[in-house]
C-alpha cells in the first residue's frame, strides 16, 4: 500500500487500513517506546495509548512536514518520555543502557528476536564512545538534545554533530546487514 | 547557501527526532522543497530511523494488539484511548491558556523589579536628604546658640562701653610683683569716684581650685572692705563690684569659697595703690 493510500484510509477510520498500519509499523514503534521504558507491561500500555492516539489524530498529520513514520515515532517517543517523567514512574528507571537493552533482548526473547538482538549489537558496534553516548541518551533514555547539552555540559553544536555522526554510522550498518 | 554544510549541521536529524522549534522546522521544510539534496538526505534519515527501529525492535504481544483493536472499535466514546489522550490535550490547552498568564506574570515581574529599583533609589535619596536635613537642623541650632551668645556678649560690651564712656573712671592697675602667690598676675580696677562704682578687668590671673575664690578688697581708712568676688576666667571684660566711696588701695586675696569678712593676708595676690 502506498503511503498516500494508507493515510487516506486512516483518515477514513478504515479498519483494514489500521490493521495494515499495525502490521507494518507496530514493531518499529514499539521499539521506540520499549527502548525508553524497559518494563514490558508499562511499555505496552504506553504503546496501546500512543497507537490509538495515532489513529485518532491522523487528521493533524501534515504530509508536507515529514513521513508518516516519523510523525508516529515522535508521538510514541513523546508518550514514552512523558511516561518516564510522570509521577508514578520513578526516575531511576531512566538508567537503561544499550547493553541492558541488547542483553535484555537476548535473554528474554525467543529465536526470531534473538536474531534481531544480534542485529542491534551489530548496528551499534561501530559507534565510538561519544556516538554511543548520544544514542544512548536520545534513544534509550529519552533525553532531548538540549537536555544532553545542559546535563552533560556539552555545546549544542557538539551534541548535534555527534548525533549526526552516530546516525551516519547506523545508516551504513543498516545498508550492510 | 552551502547545502553540504547545512546537511552536516545535524539539524536534519533533529528535525526527524522532532526536536526543532516551529521556526526551525519550517525552515527545514522550506529548504527541503527548494533543494532536492536536502529532501533526499531527509528521506534517508527517516528511512534509517525506521529501519533501525524496525530491526532492533520486538513485536508487541498479541494481547496488546487485541486491546488496541478493541479500543479502536469502541471508537471515540469511552475508550481507554480517550482517557489517555485527554491529559495530553489538556496539556496543550493548558499551554495555550498559560501563555497570556505567563506574559502577564513576566510583565508584572518586570514592573515589580523596576518598581523595587525605583523604591530603593528613592529610599536612598530620602535617607540622604533626611541625613542632610538633620545635619542642617543641628547646624542651625548651633548657629542660633552662637548668635544668642554674641548678642548677649554684644549687649554686655555695649553696656560696659556706655558705662566707661559715661562715667569718669580711673584705672588702678594691680600687680602680683613682690608677692609670693602669682608674680605675673595683673588685674585692673576701674573706679569712678563720683558715682562710686567699681569694675575689675582681669588681664592675667591663674585659675583656682573649687573651694577657693578671688576676693577684691578696697583698703580705706577703716581697713580692708570686701567688695566682691572676681572671676579669673572672665578676662578682658568688666566685672562690676560693690560701690566704694573712698579707698587708698585695692587688693585681691584668695579666700575660701564665697569670700571672707577680712582678708587672709598671707594669700595676697595683687595690690594696686590709687594714684
Amino acid at each position: 500500500m502506498e503511503e498516500e493510500q494508507l493515510i487516506a484510509g486512516l483518515r477514513a477510520q478504515n479498519r483494514k487500513t489500521v490493521e495494515y498500519l499495525y502490521d507494518k509499523y507496530s514493531r518499529a514503534l514499539f521499539a521506540v517506546i520499549s527502548r525508553i521504558i524497559t518494563d514490558k507491561d508499562i511499555a505496552e500500555e504506553v504503546f496501546h495509548d500512543a497507537f490509538i492516539k495515532i489513529t485518532r489524530k491522523i487528521d493533524s498529520y501534515d504530509e508536507s512536514k515529514g513521513r508518516l513514520y516519523t510523525w508516529m515515532a515522535n508521538i510514541c517517543r513523546n508518550a514514552a518520555i512523558d511516561k518516564t517523567r510522570s509521577k508514578e514512574f520513578s526516575k531511576s528507571s531512566k538508567t537503561n543502557t544499550i547493553d541492558d537493552y541488547v542483553y535484555g533482548l537476548e535473554s528474554e526473547s525467543g529465536t526470531s528476536e534473538l536474531v534481531d538482538g544480534i542485529g542491534v549489537k551489530e548496528l551499534l558496534v561501530d559507534l565510538n564512545e561519544e556516538q554511543r553516548f548520544v544514542i544512548e541518551c536520545i534513544y534509550f533514555k529519552g533525553y532531548t538534545h538540549s537536555e544532553i547539552s545542559e546535563e552533560f555540559d556539552l555545546p549544542l553544536g557538539t551534541v548535534k554533530s555527534r548525533i549526526r555522526a552516530a546516525i551516519n554510522v547506523l545508516k551504513k550498518n543498516l545498508d550492510r546487514i | 547557501m552551502d547545502i553540504q554544510a547545512y546537511i552536516s549541521s545535524g539539524k536534519l536529524e533533529l528535525f526527524v527526532l522532532g526536536e526543532l522549534s516551529e521556526r526551525e522546522r519550517n525552515e527545514v521544510i522550506q529548504l527541503a522543497k527548494q533543494y532536492p539534496e536536502i529532501q533526499h538526505e531527509l528521506d534517508q534519515i527517516e528511512e534509517a530511523f525506521f529501519q533501525f527501529d524496525n530491526q532492533t525492535g520486538i513485536n508487541p504481544s498479541s494481547t496488546v494488539k487485541k486491546k488496541i483493536f478493541e479500543s479502536f472499535d469502541k471508537g471515540m466514546g469511552n475508550s481507554p484511548e480517550v482517557v489517555m489522550t485527554t491529559p495530553k490535550e489538556e496539556v496543550t490547552i493548558k499551554t495555550v491558556s498559560i501563555q497570556p498568564w505567563k506574559a502577564y506574570f513576566a510583565a508584572a515581574s518586570i514592573v515589580a523589579v523596576l518598581a523595587s529599583g525605583v523604591a530603593v533609589y528613592f529610599a536612598m535619596q530620602y535617607n540622604d536628604v533626611d541625613r542632610r536635613f538633620t545635619a542642617l537642623l543641628q547646624e542651625q541650632t548651633v548657629l542660633a546658640e552662637e548668635l544668642n551668645q554674641y548678642k548677649v556678649n554684644f549687649e554686655e560690651a555695649d553696656t560696659q562701653l556706655e558705662t566707661l564712656l559715661a562715667g569718669n573712671f580711673e584705672r588702678i592697675p594691680m600687680k602680683g610683683e613682690g608677692f609670693e602667690m602669682q608674680k605675673d598676675a595683673a588685674v585692673d580696677v576701674w573706679w569712678d569716684k563720683a558715682s562710686e562704682s567699681v569694675f575689675v578687668s582681669v588681664n592675667n590671673l591663674s585659675g583656682l581650685e573649687e573651694q577657693y575664690d578671688y576676693q577684691l578688697w578696697a583698703i580705706g581708712e577703716q581697713g580692708p572692705v570686701g567688695i566682691g568676688l572676681v572671676n579669673a576666667g572672665q578676662k578682658f571684660s568688666l566685672q562690676q563690684m560693690q560701690a566704694v566711696a573712698s579707698a587708698g588701695a585695692f587688693a585681691i586675696t584668695i579666700e575660701p569659697k564665697g569670700g571672707s569678712e577680712s582678708p587672709t593676708l598671707e594669700k595676697l595676690v595683687v595690690l594696686g595703690n590709687v594714684g
